[in-house]
């Protein structure tokens, strides 16, 4: 263990040192808070007994059994935190909480409006307490205007902020995203504009306030959507698996039964998608010519690609060499889904699989990246995380542990943060102020 | 000059990311990010490629569907507030340029396919001995190295590997992507957080900087919901649900409704199933729609957390679409809220322009062209920063419009340099 040669002092963590009070719950807030403590933050989810985060409540459980500290949604957006309980609604409580900040450097919450300044957590309260907090606060609507007290999850916040208009086909209803969507794009705003006050009181010891609406971050997902209204009064709409600009452009089915897209959104894509098709004869029509010309024939260039697929993929089980019944001449090549997508990308094809949580566990790409973190959590065992999508080369983030059991660390937060005394902490306890 | 035109970009000195600088070389994965830090402050300079500029300009749709180099709102909307140079990366003189650029950089934010980044001077190694303290920032598709690393991905392409196209979609047609680009969107903002993280380690670290290796895989992978640990602890796939949702891999009830006017989302069947339903079924019933749903058994039933058969759930479902099919989706929304259930409308990219809360929080900004003499509606603040605001620094730029800006005021070059380097197609 000490026989390595002597290093270079090692880097800090990005965020070592800074301390983080975390009344964020559900998934955007503690996503932003999840992006600090991978990168060294010492971030205390603060929770209550009395009041559950929604996403403990949630599966998936083990053995489908629900459990407050064996969810394994909850986990997952929790990685490398601390967590503790205060009854809010104890006497005592709001003003441990309080005493706490004094000590921490950010507050992030995600409470309806006027929820954090009922118990005395609201920014100017806090300033008092610390002078250069940073606070950002993260419902849905913002904190002012007549939805800010409108109740809602992701799901039905990508539905107000234009992701469900534009999922689904162009001859179908406005489908959801098979996700909460803006649960899982939001988070990344906040956390730019948190990072970027953070760096900004690093530079001048001053701290702010963020209002930041999920709605009005979501908005600028929605690429040209707004503006070709705004400009040109013209409402874009969902296109199936279509593209504004590209075609082909599409999911066809192999004959596993799975999915592969193609995308040639260039001529170099078509002719190697031409090439690597063998070039049939359809493909070089002079109405297949120009970009402009295939998406006015896309369908019937689906139509003959979902022929190919139906014709040239075949089952891992079956041969890759087969002799058509009937046709006379040599047998044919037929390739597994795997092997579509190989050949497609050796002929510089955008194209993929769509893949199933279950592909995208055993992906090689994924595990080269080491994309998923193994951590052994008390309660429901050694549990897959994820990472962030960048790694950084010096400084890159680390899975320092599995995410926090409820009120886990109330004594080691209370004690050596707060300063409580042993006697102090015991009564408060007994008090039920840790609930 | 016209005295009275605006400069482009407007300065904004009281943005958090003042003093910093960012050369941009993205394509369709970089652009929205850097446009953000540009209007947290940072000064985002767009190398383009001499003569027809970035290719993200002949992006659809066009103003007034007139296409050109300086008519598409794509361009507009993810190039906003950023300043513009063309410089041709290769040509060793443009490679030089560019250097003197890099020393005087806090971040480089590029595209490229991996492997193909040290032809164009752009690669780490190179960065960082022209600027050791330089972020480099390095969007691909599935990263710089791996099995996939070389493969071509578009937008599709991530939303495919990346996991989120198999739980969106539905059980009889298929997965579908979402037609606005969310890989490409995804990984622009996780980049960022990238960008912003390794500007804060520079910090603390003496002043060092690294690479920040971003996958657009990794960054879809993010989204899939809690679908990954539905894997790892049930062993479920979750698969796309159409008007439905998924909750840990079961599908679970109908939470689209058609309205007379659109659609509403609205979870758990409206609320008319879970421990809050009673509120609903009253509404229903005072509208004398409850189809029987009042009766104390339904009550009980719906509020009490146990599975339904599938065949009361159907009726459950049946119920609230009949309730919402003849009314308007707003009036809907409001009554909604007002019993304590988290609905919204499924809105359209005129009712967002049109929505009432945008307005009351002044949310939109009005662009000047003043090139065309008109002012446009862009999207405003994503984040309200009350010490340091987020800024809309004006419209897109032109080709090369900046080219004297920066090479002679900010590089030292002369005029007569300038001349020089344009005629050898460097600039």
């Amino acid at each position: 263990m000490t026989s390595e040669p002597p290093t270079e002092p090692a880097l800090k963590k990005p965020f070592e040192g800074i301390r983080v009070a975390d009344f964020a719950w559900v998934g955007v807030g503690p996503l932003v808070s999840k992006y600090l403590a991978d990168h060294g933050a010492e971030v205390i989810r603060i929770e209550s007994a009395t009041y559950p985060e929604t996403l403990r409540r949630v599966g998936p459980f083990v053995n489908d059994t629900p459990h407050i500290d064996g969810s394994g949604y909850f986990a997952n957006f929790n990685s490398s935190k601390l967590g503790i309980s205060v009854n809010f609604k104890h006497p005592r409580g709001p003003e441990l909480v309080r005493r706490l900040i004094a000590h921490c450097d950010v507050v992030t919450e995600s409470y309806t409006p006027g929820t954090m300044a009922r118990f005395g957590f609201d920014y100017e309260t806090l300033r008092g307490i610390r002078p250069d907090i940073i606070m950002i606060s993260m419902p849905l609507y913002g904190q002012t205007g007549p939805w800010a007290h409108y109740a809602g999850y992701g799901h039905v916040l990508q539905a107000a902020a234009g992701f469900n208009h534009f999922t689904g086909w162009e001859d179908g209803p406005p489908l959801g995203t098979g996700v909460a969507y803006t649960d899982f794009l939001v988070p990344h705003f906040a956390a730019i504009a948190l990072i970027a006050a953070l760096d900004y009181r690093r530079r001048t010891g001053q701290g702010q306030y963020i209002d930041f609406s999920q709605f009005e971050a979501a908005i600028h997902g929605l690429w040209t959507a707004i503006l070709d209204w705004t400009v040109n009064g013209h409402e874009q709409t969902r296109l199936g698996n279509h593209d504004l600009e590209a075609a082909p452009h599409n999911a066809y089915r192999c004959r596993d039964g799975r999915w592969v897209v193609i995308a040639c959104e260039t001529e170099k894509h078509w002719e190697g998608l031409k090439a690597a098709l063998g070039r049939p004869e359809w493909c070089d029509m002079e109405r297949m010519r120009r970009r402009w010309q295939r998406i006015n024939e896309q369908k019937e260039i689906d139509r003959h690609l979902s022929f190919w697929f139906e014709d040239f993929t075949r089952l891992p089980t079956e041969s890759a060499l087969q002799v058509e019944e009937g046709v006379e001449g040599p047998p044919v090549r037929k390739y597994t889904t795997e092997e579509v997508v190989q050949l497609f990308q050796s002929f510089g094809v955008p194209c993929g699989i769509v893949q199933s949580p279950e592909e995208m566990h055993a992906d090689p790409q994924l595990a080269h990246r080491h994309h998923y973190w193994k951590l052994e959590h008390p309660v429901m065992g050694l549990r897959t995380y994820d990472s962030p999508a960048f790694k950084l080369s010096k400084t890159p983030a680390e899975l320092t542990r599995p995410a926090p059991l409820l009120g886990e660390h109330n004594e080691y937060v209370f004690r050596e943060i707060v300063g409580l005394s042993e006697d102090e902490y015991v009564d408060l306890l007994a008090e039920g102020v840790f609930e | 000059m016209n005295p009275e035109r605006p400069p482009v970009p407007l300065p904004h000195p009281a943005g958090p990311l003042a003093g910093y600088r960012v050369l941009d070389l993205a394509d369709e994965k970089g652009q929205l990010g850097t446009r953000l830090l540009a209007e947290l402050g940072a000064d985002v300079i767009k190398i383009e490629p001499p003569r027809d500029g970035d290719p993200a300009r002949q992006h659809a749709p066009f103003y007034r569907n007139e296409t050109g180099a300086e008519t598409s709102l794509y361009w507009w909307v993810m190039n906003a507030g950023k300043r513009s140079v063309t410089l041709q990366l290769k040509l060793e003189a443009g490679r030089e340029l560019f250097h003197r650029l890099v020393a005087i950089s806090d971040i480089v934010v590029e595209t490229s396919m991996p492997g193909e980044s040290a032809a164009l001077g752009l690669d780490y190694e190179t960065v960082a001995r022209v600027n050791p303290a330089a972020i480099l920032v390095s969007i691909t598709g599935f990263g710089q190295d791996g099995p996939y690393a070389r493969w071509h991905a578009t937008d599709i392409v991530g939303a495919a590997m990346g996991g989120l196209m198999y739980l969106n979609g539905d059980p009889e047609r298929g997965p579908v992507r979402t037609t606005v680009p969310q890989a490409y969107t995804q990984v622009n903002v996780q980049a960022m957080v990238g960008a912003l993280t390794a500007l804060y380690a520079r910090a603390v670290n003496g002043g060092i900087g690294q690479h920040v290796d971003v996958s657009m895989q990794e960054a879809v992978a993010n989204a899939m919901d809690n679908a990954q640990q539905t894997w790892d602890i049930r062993r479920v796939n979750a698969s796309g649900p159409g008007l439905y949702r998924n909750t840990a891999g079961i599908r679970s009830a109908r939470y689209l409704f058609e309205t007379a006017d659109g659609w509403v989302a609205a979870l758990q069947a409206g609320g008319l199933i879970g421990l809050q339903a009673n509120a609903i079924i009253d509404w229903l019933a005072e509208h004398g729609e409850a189809r029987g749903l009042d009766a104390p058994e339904w009550r009980q039933k719906l509020t009490s957390l146990q599975p339904l058969s599938p065949e009361e759930r159907e009726y459950v479902e049946e119920t609230m679409a009949a309730f919402c099919r003849t009314r308007q989706k707003e009036e809907l929304v409001a009554e909604a809220q007002r019993r304590g259930a988290g609905w919204a409308p499924v809105f359209s990219p005129r009712e967002i322009v049109e929505s009432k809360q945008l307005a009351a929080r002044d949310y939109w900004v009005r662009v000047h062209h003043e090139d065309l003499g008109e002012s446009f509606t862009y999207p405003g603040a994503p984040f309200r920063l009350a010490a340091t605001p987020w800024m809309q620094r004006g419209r897109a730029p032109h080709i090369g419009e900046h080219n004297e800006e920066i090479y002679c005021g900010l590089l030292g070059l002369q005029p007569q340099d300038l001349r020089r380097l344009r005629l050898r197609m460097v600039i």
